[in-house]
């Protein structure tokens, strides 16, 4: 294995314990009283689980997608999934849907997640295929739509529940538990499976449908197949922790930068950055001015867009 | 392939083709190409060339008629199969991720599991781009990207190619040798190539030329018979003149621009 991948690897895990131990309360991993092991495992833990499934699942979707639409500034969220799991969460807790107890908003926003992917899918699909421009006008087009739904019933509603609810889709890592994690990581490791043993017809498919075929890939059938995983894996993310900006277009740019654009390292590279780097981003969101949260999604914005802008300046590894 | 089989490689019959709703684009084609075939297709713009590849190659199926690779109907291979004993060279390239040179002439190995003979190594040098092995394709000039591509199309080691302008953004220098090449894959390994150029003078010098005309042949053998000035009028609508150097080899000269 290249010895790059081993170090960014390596980057990953150390920021993964660093979250685990440092922050408002710094522990000592080798002499815990009670109530450390207790910040630890109930809420330490399942929020370093649940940003590393988050990030790798946006950091995976954004290099599936950039691929299978064959433009580097795509990123999951383009699609209208999150504006569609939003409206979902939302309208579910206006009708009363509380069924499932906290996990209600998760579960509507999963929903919605996965019914705006299939809205996308069948609004992208003609003559027996999904073709990327389609894909993408039809996401665009969903995303204002269910953006402006949403901002009206934000401004008729006065429900206080409603108003955490959307504040809680911004990004917030703070509500995390163990609850979500066994079914979201089915999810995040079923996409991810797909998505890296499918990662050679990925590469084929950004050479154009022509050479993709000519190598002997079904172009459609992998373009579905890329299209679920992708759509599986922001579910999962969304009904998490909300939207968290950022991620899915930056971090293939990141992981392309220092490892190279070969699907087989790229899709992997970019789930462990995204992991890693939302690990990162929560950590100093609530290590910062404690006892206040920055939320997540903001903080990975405030560090992702200037990196991004650096990278934009560098003109053979964005080339757009 | 089985040694029986003694038929063309490729074999159109009665073939039409056009989208749902749309007019006539190929118009019951029928031609085959034979072992180590080197045919050159010519027509004017929109009129069918390309679809005739695509359909050649299984890339669109035919809306009537039969396509036969080898001695079994094209949809009927398994794609990888497929890639194996034909590939396809689009006419339009457009790559806006930084592959390097390497990643993508390895690309032509895909649908093998066990490597055929040639290396990535060998291919690149035989387009002249050994030296580039690891720049991004995003930083060539339009004829090396070009390059890189036919390096791809060579390593995949398909029998049969069907390349849609692959001369278009090369100097005339890699287009001869280009076609050098070509012809010489062509005798020592015995490779059928259809290729879609729109130079006359340089589809002169092929043995076979296929000359198109709203998605029928309006001719097709030698050059000397397909390629007449009168034949050349009726495909492309313009005054041609077919003549010899003192040589011996055929040219053209066109009508004035000025």
């Amino acid at each position: 294995m290249n010895i790059k991948f081993i170090i960014f690897i390596g980057a990953a895990v150390m920021i993964m314990l660093l979250a685990l131990f440092v922050g408002p309360r710094t522990i000592n991993p080798f002499g815990m009283t009670d109530t450390e092991r207790e910040i630890l495992f109930n809420i330490r833990l399942p929020r370093v689980v649940v940003a590393m499934l988050m990030g790798m699942a946006l950091g995976a979707s954004g290099a599936i997608l950039q691929g299978v639409l064959r433009n580097p500034l795509a990123d999951p969220y383009i699609l209208g999934i999150s504006s569609g799991a939003s409206l979902a969460a939302a309208v579910g807790l206006l009708s009363g849907f509380y069924f499932f107890g906290s996990l209600s908003v998760p579960l509507t926003a999963f929903i919605g997640a996965v019914l705006v992917s299939l809205l996308v899918g069948a609004f992208g699909w003609k003559r027996g295929g999904l073709w990327p421009e389609r894909l993408l006008l039809a996401g665009i087009g969903l995303n204002f739509l269910f953006s402006a739904v949403l901002m009206l019933l934000l401004s008729v509603s006065s429900d206080e529940g409603l108003r955490r609810a959307v504040l809680w889709m911004f990004g917030d890592l703070s509500m995390a538990d163990w609850s979500l994690i066994p079914t979201a990581s089915a999810f995040v490791v079923l996409g991810l499976g797909i998505a890296f043993a499918r990662s050679k017809a990925l590469n084929a498919l950004i050479l154009g449908d022509e050479f993709a075929h000519s190598l002997g890939f079904a172009v459609q059938r992998e373009r579905l197949l890329m299209f679920s995983a992708m759509a599986l894996m922001t579910s999962a993310s969304v009904s998490l922790g909300g939207t968290i900006g950022f991620i899915g277009l930056l971090m293939p740019h990141i992981a392309r930068f220092l490892l190279g654009a070969d699907n087989r390292v790229l899709v992997p590279a970019s789930a462990i950055a995204g992991g890693a780097f939302l690990c990162l981003a929560d950590l100093i969101g609530r290590s910062i001015m404690p006892p206040m949260e920055l939320p997540s999604g903001t903080v990975t914005a405030i560090i992702g867009a200037p990196y991004f802008l650096y990278l934009l300046r560098r003109k053979d590894v964005l080339s757009v | 392939m089985s040694s029986a089989y003694n038929g063309p490689i490729l074999g159109l019959s009665e073939m039409s083709f056009h989208y749902p709703g749309d007019r006539l684009i190929v118009d019951k084609l029928s031609f085959s190409i034979g072992n180590g075939e080197f045919i050159g297709l010519l027509g004017a713009n929109g009129s069918g060339k390309s679809t005739i590849l695509k359909l050649a190659s299984g890339m669109l199926r035919p809306t009537s008629g039969t396509i036969k690779l080898w001695d079994k109907p094209l949809s009927t291979y398994r794609n990888k199969d497929r890639a194996k004993l034909l590939c396809y060279f689009p006419q339009h390239l457009d790559v806006n991720v930084p592959f390097t040179v390497r990643e993508i002439v390895g690309m032509g190995l895909y649908p093998y599991d066990i490597p055929p003979q040639m290396t990535v190594d060998e291919a690149m040098e035989m387009v002249g781009l050994g030296e580039k092995a690891g720049t991004y394709v995003t930083n060539l000039s339009g004829g090396e990207r070009r390059r890189v591509f036919i390096a791809m199309t060579l390593i995949q080691g398909a029998g049969l190619l069907l390349l849609d302008e692959p001369l278009a953004n090369l100097d005339i220098r890699y287009q001869i040798e280009f076609l050098r090449l070509l012809r010489e894959l062509q005798r020592k390994k015995g490779i059928s190539i259809v290729m879609a150029l729109h130079d006359i003078n340089l589809a002169l010098q092929f043995e076979k030329v296929m000359l198109i005309k709203d998605g029928s042949i309006l001719g097709i053998g030698s050059p000397d018979t397909v390629l007449s000035g009168e034949m050349i009028k009726r495909a492309f609508d313009v005054n041609i003149e077919v003549r010899k150097s003192d040589r011996g080899d055929a040219y053209i000269t066109h009508e004035k621009w000025v």
